[in-house]
């Protein structure tokens, strides 16, 4: 099937298998590598972006689902990204870096809908992406850190 | 301009934030092709055939290599699969869909043999037997003994006798296995998710008898390992081959469920024991045997038991012991290192030991601490360790008080009039960290800046910022001018790789003293341009009034001025070191459900010089949940025939944020050095070690309170269900 998709702000057009996944089409078809797979039942979250504007993960769609959408990954770039991204360096928020694609896109999401989280919100915002290496804190205080 | 001991964020994580990370599944080689496994469904059966015909002839296959393929796709060694998951086929396809389409389509028939699953059912006479050849389970025995200890057992006021268990954990590190392969004729190059690339350039080298100089290992970046990479599996062995067979470079992604079956598991150890010790909480004896559950193939079973056998008397004075490590085999897939791989065992066991003398005699759990502590070392644990530096009483008053341990007691207690169950635990540790050899090679630049090559493998822990830290302190620069590099078995020509708490320890020395000798030879150098004596400092040789900088010897070199080596290489051996200290946990629970929640972990950690608090606290951070999870939240289930019943994210579960305490870590003031030029002692396995054993008695402290009564835990992790049951009674 052939499908149209704006991802990160550029439009693409390309055939696809009706059973080829949202997470495949991004890596494998686009190149877009910052998504990542860590799981194969929806648990990880690792590749996490947002689609018109909400959090999914993109290895529970198939790509024909998304014909049309609005797709952002963790390489776009704009004020508050960089923001969250300054404050992941500065606070040592990522380890070995695997879920840290996901844990931006999921901040990101938040702190456009909620510029001044609590800490709670935050715990909750983040906990549809699994990171086995922080513990968590220091994502949890760079995402406050990142708000306006 | 000193470095060592300050919070500079990381120099690794510009690539891993702006898209240009590269982990193993992001390569892509021209011509590439994906290869897969045919898995066993069964945990223990013959395999009479394996039927590829129709797989061969799908679309996009390329080739499919079964046990007639040879070595090395020697699957099914002995004619049978001995755990759920163990390759059978191993199919080549074009493209992953192709791949996976092909995979269901290899017939193999298979005769299901009775399983062992329980290490102790398997130790007993008449058990299914893993591996018919050995005539027994029991893969591999011994014994560690001091003093006498059916005489001290006999003069101890009290005996206690019961096992303590470790349940088996998946390491789950959020990047799955792959590897890719590709052979140019001349050099087999291999991206591997490891933990060690040249013990993986050694064994594919060995495997398929090619020269070491053949093979280059690369290690892309990896998304965490905890131990479970540093088996050299047969999986990237056989895809270096495949890319050989084929001439077509190869790779291989596990998938999460997949993931389940091949990798390596963690703890898994049993403790069966009978201790004595006297009415006033002096443990006297300790006679057991640590049993690990080795799984099919005894990779680490009996590294991981002798590990927690020798540990077991931690820092306290008791000296009759006998205790003997075994490792059992099981139909389980291979049981290996895990964050901590035997100490986090050893605590657990040691520490439920102080907290039963605790119950027992009525004393405070610190007190009974107190009065088995050696004061300091050095010291010679009875069962040959040598523990280097410390002082454990002191530490474990300095511990009680910077984790305000009685504070969180008083805070438990309290909370009861609000209707809260809290329960707090504490536990002191010590723990062993580094060995081997580590190389280094620093190189120095036309512009006086340096390049430092090391051949630890680190893959998130920061060791590369600590490294650039040790080395601009070395040569007196900023460490803008210091670059390191690793992960690439071009650029150095050997090393252990990270594990163990080593690499900073380890890899650090190395690059150290590689600069100080490299520094030497520039000296030379600088004497003989400036015609006398040279100082150094801050990249700047002088003699007189005459100067040169690094740069500018460097440059003298290449114009033929002067002679001298411009690389310097450092092989260092490192001998063990003992970091220790106190953990704290909270948790409530929630008696009507029988959840509990991690609230907060407190440490204190000696752990020798800290060269970047921001990265050793990130480490507590992480390697505490990892500890409290074993406890709260990680289950690793088996049906009786060995069927895994949690294969994958759905059903194992690995905590959420929501989910994790928070951390207040505090380093010692004034730490014990390690007698390494690094003066660290290591800090990737402390909290891990340390948390589990708090987090136990934590929970078993809510259960008190909760149920009005004293529990006894004795096995991780501690299910919900038991401890509604323990709170509310009922089978």
């Amino acid at each position: 099937m052939r499908i149209k998709v704006k991802v990160n702000g550029v439009w693409y057009e390309r055939d696809v298998e009706p059973r080829r996944l949202l997470v495949h089409f991004l890596r494998d078809d686009l190149g877009i590598k910052s998504v990542r797979v860590g799981c194969d039942t929806g648990h990880c979250g690792a590749c996490t972006v947002l689609l018109d504007g909400r959090p999914v993960k993109s290895c529970n769609l198939l790509a024909v689902q998304v014909d049309g959408s609005e797709i952002i990954t963790a390489d776009h770039s704009d004020d508050l990204m960089e923001r969250l991204k300054r404050a992941f360096h500065e606070r040592h928020a990522l380890q070995c870096g695997y879920c840290t694609s996901g844990m931006l896109m999921a901040s990101y999401a938040l702190l456009r809908e909620r510029p001044r989280p609590t800490e709670e919100e935050i715990r909750e915002g983040i906990s549809g992406v699994l990171c086995r290496c922080t513990g968590y804190q220091n994502i949890v205080e760079a995402v406050r850190s990142a708000g306006p | 301009m000193r470095h060592v001991g300050r919070p500079l964020a990381r120099l690794e994580d510009y690539h891993l934030l702006y898209g240009q990370a590269r982990y193993v599944d992001d390569i892509e080689l021209p011509g590439m092709l994906h290869a897969g496994f045919v898995r066993s469904p069964y945990a223990h059966a013959r395999v009479r055939r394996v039927d590829a015909s129709e797989a061969s002839s799908m679309p996009g296959v390329v080739a499919v290599f079964t046990p007639q393929s040879g070595k090395p796709f020697d699957f099914a060694p002995g004619g049978k699969v001995r755990y759920q998951g163990e390759a059978v086929a191993m199919v080549v396809a074009a493209d992953r869909y192709a791949l996976y389409d092909a995979l269901e389509r290899v017939y193999v028939d298979y005769e299901p043999l009775p399983a062992v699953v329980d290490p102790i059912k398997a130790m007993e006479p008449g058990a299914p037997l893993v591996d018919e050849s050995l005539g027994t389970n029991v893969s591999h025995r011994e014994k560690y003994a001091s003093g006498d200890v059916e005489r001290a057992l006999a003069s101890s006021d009290r005996l206690v006798e019961e096992e303590l268990s470790t349940g088996r954990v998946v390491p789950s590190a959020m990047e799955p296995h792959g590897v890719v392969a590709a052979h140019d004729g001349r050099t087999l190059l291999i991206y591997d998710s490891t933990q060690k690339p040249h013990v993986v350039r050694r064994e594919v080298a060995r495997s398929l008898d090619v020269p070491l100089a053949a093979v280059r290992v690369v290690q892309p970046d990896v998304g965490g390992a905890f131990g479970s990479k540093i088996q050299v599996y047969p999986e990237e062995v056989r895809v270096a081959a495949a890319a050989m067979a084929l001439r077509r470079p190869v790779k291989w992604i596990a998938t999460r469920s997949e993931d389940f079956k091949v990798t390596t598991y963690g703890r898994g150890l049993v403790l069966r024991y009978k201790a004595g010790f006297t009415r006033d909480g002096v443990l006297k004896a300790v006679k057991g045997e640590v049993i690990a559950d080795a799984g099919a193939y005894d990779w680490f079973g009996f590294d991981l038991a002798s590990t927690a056998a020798t540990m077991l008397p931690g820092a306290y004075k008791v000296v009759d012991l006998d205790v003997d490590a075994v490792s059992v085999l099981t139909n389980k897939p291979p049981l290996g290192p895990y964050r901590g791989a035997g100490r986090p065992e050893a605590t657990l066991f040691i520490e439920r030991i102080m907290d039963l003398i605790a119950d027992e005699t009525g004393l405070d759990p610190v007190e009974v601490r107190r009065r088995n502590l050696v004061p300091a070392g050095p010291y010679d644990n009875p069962l040959g360790l040598h523990y280097d530096s410390g002082e454990y009483l002191a530490g474990l008053e300095r511990g009680v008080a910077a984790t305000g341990y009685y504070d969180l007691v008083r805070r438990a207690e309290a909370a009861r009039a609000e209707g809260r169950v809290l329960g707090v635990g504490m536990s002191f540790y010590i723990e062993i960290t580094t060995y081997g050899h580590e190389v280094a090679i620093v190189r120095a630049e036309r512009d006086g800046s340096f390049t430092v090559a090391v051949g630890i493998a680190p893959h998130g822990q920061g060791d590369a910022t600590g490294i650039a830290q040790l080395v601009a302190d070395e040569l007196q620069i900023p460490i803008e001018r210091v670059r390191v590099v690793w992960g690439d078995t071009d650029v150095v020509p050997d090393g252990v790789g990270t594990d163990g708490s080593r690499s900073l320890t380890a890899g650090g020395s190395a690059a150290v003293l590689a600069a100080r000798r490299l520094l030497d030879e520039l000296r030379k150098a600088a004497e003989e341009l400036l015609g006398g004596p040279a100082t150094y400092s801050e990249g700047v040789f002088r003699s007189g009034d005459k100067s040169a900088t690094v740069g500018e010897i460097v440059e003298a070199v290449y114009r033929g001025k002067v002679k001298a080596q411009l690389e310097a290489m450092e092989v260092y051996r490192a001998r063990p070191t003992f970091p220790y200290g106190v953990g704290v946990v909270e948790v409530e629970l929630d008696p009507e459900t029988g959840i509990a929640r991690p609230l907060l972990y407190r440490s204190y950690d000696d752990i020798g010089v800290v060269v970047n608090p921001l990265l050793a606290e990130g480490q507590i951070h992480g390697g505490a949940l990892q500890g409290i999870s074993q406890v709260l939240y990680e289950q690793v289930v088996y049906d009786q025939d060995g069927s895994l019943a949690t294969p994958n994210f759905a059903f194992y579960h690995v905590p959420k944020a929501v989910e994790a305490p928070r951390y207040e870590p505090h380093f010692a003031e004034t730490p014990h050095r390690s007698d390494h030029p690094t003066g660290t002692k290591g800090v990737g396995e402390a909290p891990t070690v340390a948390s589990a054993a708090a987090t136990i008695r934590a929970l078993e402290d809510a259960i008190r309170r909760a149920a009005g009564r004293r529990v006894r835990l004795r096995s991780t992790p501690v299910t919900p269900e038991e401890i509604y049951r323990l709170i509310h009674g009922g089978a």
